[in-house]
């Protein structure tokens, strides 16, 4: 029992001096948080995938030379539509956001892990070592196939004129038949009235 | 005198500093991209490179951009003097037509956000250079339900059918 509570002492005096560090860490320098988001309702193949990161600086200081670095979208799987997956910023000041925005095409369907991107900074400016962080990570996702997101969401505009197409015999016909009948007894009822 | 030779000199040297960094006669190429098709996004997203030139070879130069009364920092691309500005907006939101992103060197960047502070007109700072990003219009589907088009025309059908045989048979 009273090893226990030694013990209980021992790692909350740790864990105070713990938070202490952290507290004394957060007070000098500047301290990003990174996020890693993907703005899209559907995956699919072949479309947009807006990916967007976003800095924001918690700390007392500004955030210098910036470097966001994200190697999940490799080439083979992705193409690179507009901007690219490699920036940096010069300056992030305190309690600010910086954001970064992306857009790739999976070139395949199927399951994909969207993976952290890694970010470098100073955490002020005399900082001897750069200060290595790593963004959220949106996580597994899916990527449908063009094909299949097709089936379930577009117009369907030719399968619907195959239809009206398929239809129209029965209804023309009758049609026919009723106009050219009513078209005979007009001409009958004209041709009665002259004599 | 010596006092006027002093302020002479001192604001020599901080005109060369100045030009040391601002960039001369500065020349923007730039391209645009913009997600038109929302069908499968929650945000329509804008994105821009552009690489600055300028006539003295200035490098490394921090840039700001200021886009409908947001302004962001000019992203640095790994080539030399290749910017990127991007941003996200509600689909919306986000109105068709011409963008046009201001760009702004750190004087300039500063002096808006005095004028901003002071109630002054920040249009009267002149941006370094102005890039336009187009927005064709974002496509969120289809006007009409084609299913519902093709009821409405079947409706459409059979009452024409059915009130020229009640006509016939009065």
């Amino acid at each position: 029992m009273k090893c226990q509570f030694l013990l209980f002492v021992a790692a909350a005096v740790l864990m105070a001096v713990c938070g202490e560090e952290e507290q004394v860490q957060q007070d000098e320098g500047a301290r990003l948080l990174v996020s890693k988001n993907v703005h899209n309702k559907y995956l699919v193949e072949n479309m947009d995938v807006i990916v967007k990161y976003t800095v924001f600086n918690i700390g007392s200081s500004a955030a210098l030379e910036v470097e966001i670095t994200d190697n999940s979208f490799d080439p083979d799987n992705f193409a690179h539509v507009s901007g690219e997956l490699s920036a940096r910023v010069d300056r992030v000041p305190p309690n600010t956001n910086v954001t970064h925005t992306v857009v790739v095409r999976p070139r395949k369907a199927g399951y994909f892990n969207f993976t952290s991107a890694e970010v470098l900074y100073r955490r002020k400016e005399d900082a001897p070592m750069l200060q290595v962080a790593a963004s959220s990570e949106p996580g597994m996702a899916f990527f449908t196939s063009y094909k299949e997101y097709n089936k379930k969401f577009s117009s369907h505009v030719v399968d619907w004129a195959a239809f009206a197409v398929m239809t129209l015999p029965s209804l023309a016909i009758p049609f026919g038949l009723w106009f050219s009948s009513k078209h005979k007894y007009e001409k009958l009822s004209k041709g009665s009235k002259k004599h | 005198m010596r006092s006027l030779l002093l302020v002479l000199l001192v604001s020599c040297v901080a005109a060369l500093s100045v030009s040391a960094e601002t960039c001369l006669k500065p020349e923007v190429s730039a391209s645009a991209y913009v997600t038109e098709d929302a069908t499968v996004l929650t945000q329509v997203a804008f994105t821009t490179q552009f690489t600055l030139k300028c006539t003295n070879g200035a490098k490394g130069i921090s840039l700001y951009a200021e886009v409908d009364g947001k302004s962001m920092p000019a992203v640095r691309l790994s080539a030399d003097n290749k910017y990127q500005v991007s941003w996200t907006d509600d689909i919306k939101k986000a109105h068709s037509g011409d963008y046009s992103v201001k760009l702004y060197d750190d004087e300039g960047f500063s002096a808006i956000r005095k004028a901003i502070r002071n109630g002054e007109d920040p249009a009267s700072v002149k941006p370094l250079a102005v890039v336009v990003v187009n927005n064709p219009g974002v496509y969120t589907g289809p006007w009409i339900n084609s299913e519902l088009l093709a009821a409405a025309l079947a409706a459409l059908v059979s009452y024409t059918a059915f009130s020229a045989k009640s006509k016939l048979l009065a």
